[in-house]
């Protein structure tokens, strides 16, 4: 069976806006691919090549070079469109139309209904909290009621793939959450889902793998703990002694801190994590913590990361 | 079908619901009303000048609101990126284009129709009424006229922003509305070679003389050489390249 997304070799230029001779690659020959049932979430700063690659899989532009396939055929196919939904970034909607109305009118257009398109609707609406306001004109709605709209219109034909554009964009605390749990739920009905985030607490908690790219260049692809590899562990001895032994203690290594009653010192690698605790112990003084730990995903979004060869 | 149809359904409605349809429809009103009372102040018949007000008033409307919400049509979506969920749906631009600009044939077609209840109003308080049949063919060729400018203004609405699109549809037309009298009256003033490059043009231009039966209809003139089918097939002939082009155009544009 194919996998719901495909990509080889993508690569997106465009014309530069003022100087027409030059040109801006926005994305540069990346691949990844997305299995079912997954969660694929793309991090990467304003400008990285996120929503550029969304749209060439949504067919809005064209790929300047690579191939694009979603469930074994090209992207912006026809019928392809029937098992995917799609929320934009900041979406927004025509502002005289009722929820119920364009949940009807985005339903008819994937091939749905009748009265099982009416309780579609109005379930998916009760799914994203919005039934109470299905006969609100849309111009009455706030950012958030809107972006969950965005979403109610993008799961009502139960497609198998949903590609989500900054879902999580101009909610507060509460909707996160909702949003966060619809989109785990899609996971548990064995969709898949892609969404891209800056939000990256997001990423790491829902994403069964994440893709960073960077200057539209994919920098890693694989599991949260493939990104962060082994070789990144920062390790951390805290340690403490009698008040005749502090000043001495800042001799014992360099780059020493000082943490309320203890000192701290960071290792690069296990062996000097290992060499510089039995000094500690060596020397007498009392190890408070001594410990390995992944760095976060924004550590590693912001510092850079090596690529993962993961497909 | 079904999927051109949802999107002129959808459309539709939402030019329905917009307010600025009932300012101008209430703007066409007050001019109706003018009318009458200019009647009052000039010597003539006047059914023929309610005639000639009413049906030139439902023309000049009907370009008005097709220009004004025409010209922002497609690239109002573009902007407000509306466009986007909606050709994440098994829609076809072409699709999107025809069921655009057959949203807004209906929104005409019910905005002629309203004029024309008002318009019919008119005639029978001043005992005329019996002449609104006979200027069923003048209203069928204004929304002929109309039907065509709805679609130069969603090819422009495809290609550029609404100001530029608003002057490029109003050009549009001003050619059509006024070819024919330009092209006869340059022609036999100049040089032989000039009158065979006007000759020519007047078969490239738009030409909305073919649609103009009004006078003739409100005169009793009758059609003078004038026809319907004419008019209906050089209207349809029209939509079909414009419509055309603003699909080959729209299949190629990067939606960003």
């Amino acid at each position: 069976m194919a996998k719901p997304v495909e990509i080889r070799n993508l690569t997106k230029t465009f014309r530069h806006p003022m100087k027409v001779w030059d040109k801006i690659e926005a994305v540069k020959d990346f691949s990844f691919s997305v299995e079912t049932g997954e969660i694929v979430g793309f991090v990467g700063h304003n400008g990285a090549g996120k929503t550029t690659t969304i749209k060439m899989m949504m067919g809005f532009i064209a790929p300047t070079a690579g191939e694009i396939s979603i469930f074994g055929e090209k992207a912006g196919n026809i019928e392809i469109k029937k098992k995917i939904g799609f929320l934009p970034e900041r979406p927004y909607f025509y502002s005289e139309l009722t929820s119920m109305e364009l949940l009807k009118y985005f339903g008819r257009l994937s091939g749905m209904k009748g009265s099982s398109l009416i309780d579609k609707a109005e379930k998916v609406l009760r799914r994203v909290a919005l039934y109470n306001d299905r006969n609100r004109k849309l111009s009455s709605y706030s950012k958030g009621m809107l972006q969950r709209i965005g979403i109610a219109q993008a799961i009502i034909h139960d497609p198998e793939l949903v590609i989500m554009d900054e879902p999580m964009s101009g909610l507060d605390p509460i909707g996160r959450r909702e949003v966060k749990e619809i989109i785990r739920s899609l996971k548990r009905e064995g969709r898949s889902v892609i969404f891209s985030s800056h939000i990256l607490s997001d990423i790491e908690n829902l994403s069964d793998r994440v893709l960073i790219i960077e200057n539209g260049v994919r920098k890693s692809f694989g599991t949260v703990r493939e990104i962060v590899k082994p070789e990144n562990i920062r390790f951390t001895i805290e340690f403490g002694g009698p008040d005749e032994m502090k000043d001495a203690a800042f001799s014992l290594f360099k780059g020493i801190r000082v943490a309320t009653d203890r000192f701290v010192i960071d290792c690069p690698d296990l062996l000097d994590f290992n060499s510089k605790l039995a000094t500690i112990v060596k020397k007498g003084y009392t190890v408070h913590d001594a410990r390995g730990s992944y760095p976060s995903l924004e550590e590693i979004v912001f510092k850079g990361s090596s690529e993962v060869g993961h497909e | 079908m079904n999927r051109i149809f949802n999107v002129a359904y959808y459309t539709f409605l939402e030019m329905v619901r917009n307010k600025v349809l009932y300012i101008l429809l209430f703007f066409a009103m007050f001019i109706f009303v003018l009318g009458i009372a200019i009647t009052q102040m000039t010597i003539g018949d006047e059914l023929n000048i309610i005639s000639d007000i009413g049906l030139g008033t439902i023309e000049i409307f009907s370009t008005v609101l097709s220009i004004f919400l025409g010209i922002s049509l497609v690239q109002k979506e573009l902007s407000l990126k509306t466009l986007h969920p909606l050709l994440s749906r098994p829609l076809s631009r072409a699709e999107y284009i025809l069921g655009k600009f057959t949203g807004m044939i209906l929104m005409i077609v019910l905005e002629i129709v309203v004029m024309c209840a008002i318009f019919a109003a008119l005639l029978f308080v001043y005992g005329g009424i019996g002449r609104f049949v006979t200027y069923i063919p003048a209203v069928y060729t204004i929304f002929l006229q109309t039907a065509t400018v709805i679609s130069v203004a969603v090819l422009c609405s495809t290609l550029t922003e609404p100001a530029v699109a608003a002057m490029l549809t109003i050009s549009f037309y001003l050619i059509g509305a006024t070819s024919y009298n330009l092209v006869y009256a340059i022609t036999g003033r100049t040089s032989e070679t000039v009158a065979k490059v006007i000759t020519t043009l007047r078969y490239i231009l738009p030409d909305f003389s073919h649609f103009n039966i009004k006078d003739n209809l409100v005169y009793g003139r009758g059609l003078e050489g004038l026809s319907i089918g004419f008019a209906s097939f050089y209207a349809l002939f029209i939509v079909v390249i414009v419509l055309s082009v603003s699909i080959i155009f729209f299949n190629t544009k990067e939606i960003n």
